[in-house]
């Protein structure tokens, strides 16, 4: 009987993955929103209204669709004008970085100034998993629980960005939003808060500049 | 249910390992899995018998090293465990707290018969 030492992190071949990912996304000069949500909080949603304005700030983009299964989603975005690939993960609830990578090659990612990732829905499984993204943003839709930061900490930890959804039914609901905000607060004191209704329109504004300022940053300008 | 790809990735870190070691029956793995890592120890367990049913660790061990999630605050110097990740210092209320450990995913050890 033998002891062999090994030392290794487990997800040390999705980390190599990702970091080739990002290399590539880096020399493309291209932003890396990695969206984040439980199902039906709103991502395909925000992503139909944020193509809807990105050119006019002059901004174009691309959209990594994951989904357990169908085209629905990127059919979503191609009806809106934008163009992308659609992964398929038979059952996983999570994209890896090794699924991102095998579709970089169908897309031209040197006309594109921001990728979207929009991730499997689920709160949990995304979270563990870099894809290369510049940046996690996890979506909340208002008609979900005020406590569910607290719930789900783990994704709020990793996000720079959560984006409290649906905010135009805040007066049919019984929903804390301030609670919420508290908490994420509380978890991730660097995570920003923003109150949209993808919907609607409001705070769509602060989320175009918010993408805006990130993508001027990862550029030097 | 990520636990199935995370121990299909634990299994490919143990392939790298064994590669040395050809021919020498895997007797037990002895994992790192922090509590703020997201991994559910039972179900990586469960993961794990599935997986190597069959195959050349049918029979092997997994041993879950539990590892507390333990941070210090940056404002008062004390050191607190954590039911969950990166919450504020139980004790002067700051929101600026290091973890210092439980963020562990890690294949720390193989025993082997050779």
């Amino acid at each position: 009987m033998a002891k062999v030492s090994v030392q290794e992190r487990i997800q040390s071949e999705n980390e190599r993955v990702a970091a080739q990912n990002r290399a590539a996304f880096a020399k493309a000069g291209a932003l890396v929103l990695n969206l984040v949500s439980s199902p039906g909080s709103g991502k395909t949603t925000l992503l139909e209204a944020t193509l809807d304005r990105l050119p006019a700030a002059g901004l174009r983009s691309l959209v990594i669709e994951g989904d357990v299964s169908t085209e629905r989603d990127l059919d979503r975005v191609k009806a809106r004008g934008g163009d992308g690939v659609q992964i398929n993960t038979g059952g996983g609830c999570h994209l890896s970085a090794q699924m991102v990578a095998d579709v970089l090659g169908r897309l031209d990612l040197a006309s594109a100034d921001v990728v979207f990732i929009e991730n499997v829905g689920n709160l949990i499984c995304p979270s563990t998993y870099d894809l290369g993204e510049d940046a996690k943003v996890v979506l909340l839709a208002v008609t979900e629980g005020d406590d569910k930061p607290m719930k789900y900490p783990a994704v709020f930890h990793e996000s720079s960005l959560a984006v409290l959804n649906k905010i135009d039914l805040l007066p049919h609901l019984a929903y804390d939003i301030a609670k919420a905000e508290r908490e994420v607060a509380v978890l991730n004191p660097r995570c920003e808060i923003l109150r949209l209704s993808a919907l609607k329109g409001d705070g769509m504004d602060r989320w175009i500049s918010w993408i805006t300022a990130r993508l001027a940053a990862k550029r030097g300008a | 249910m990520h636990e199935l790809s995370i121990c299909q990735s634990m299994l490919r870190v143990v392939d790298g390992a064994m590669k040395a070691h050809e021919g020498s029956k895997l007797l037990r793995i002895f994992a790192d899995v922090g509590r703020g890592s997201t991994v559910e120890p039972q179900l990586l367990r469960e993961a794990f018998d599935v997986l190597v049913t069959g195959g050349p660790y049918e029979g092997a061990e997994l041993v879950i090293n539990d590892i507390p999630l333990a941070g210090r605050c940056r404002s008062c110097g004390r050191a607190f465990e954590y039911r969950e990740i990166a919450l504020g210092c139980p004790a002067c209320g700051s929101a600026s707290v290091d973890i210092e450990s439980g963020l562990e995913l890690s294949v720390r050890e193989l025993e082997i018969d050779d």
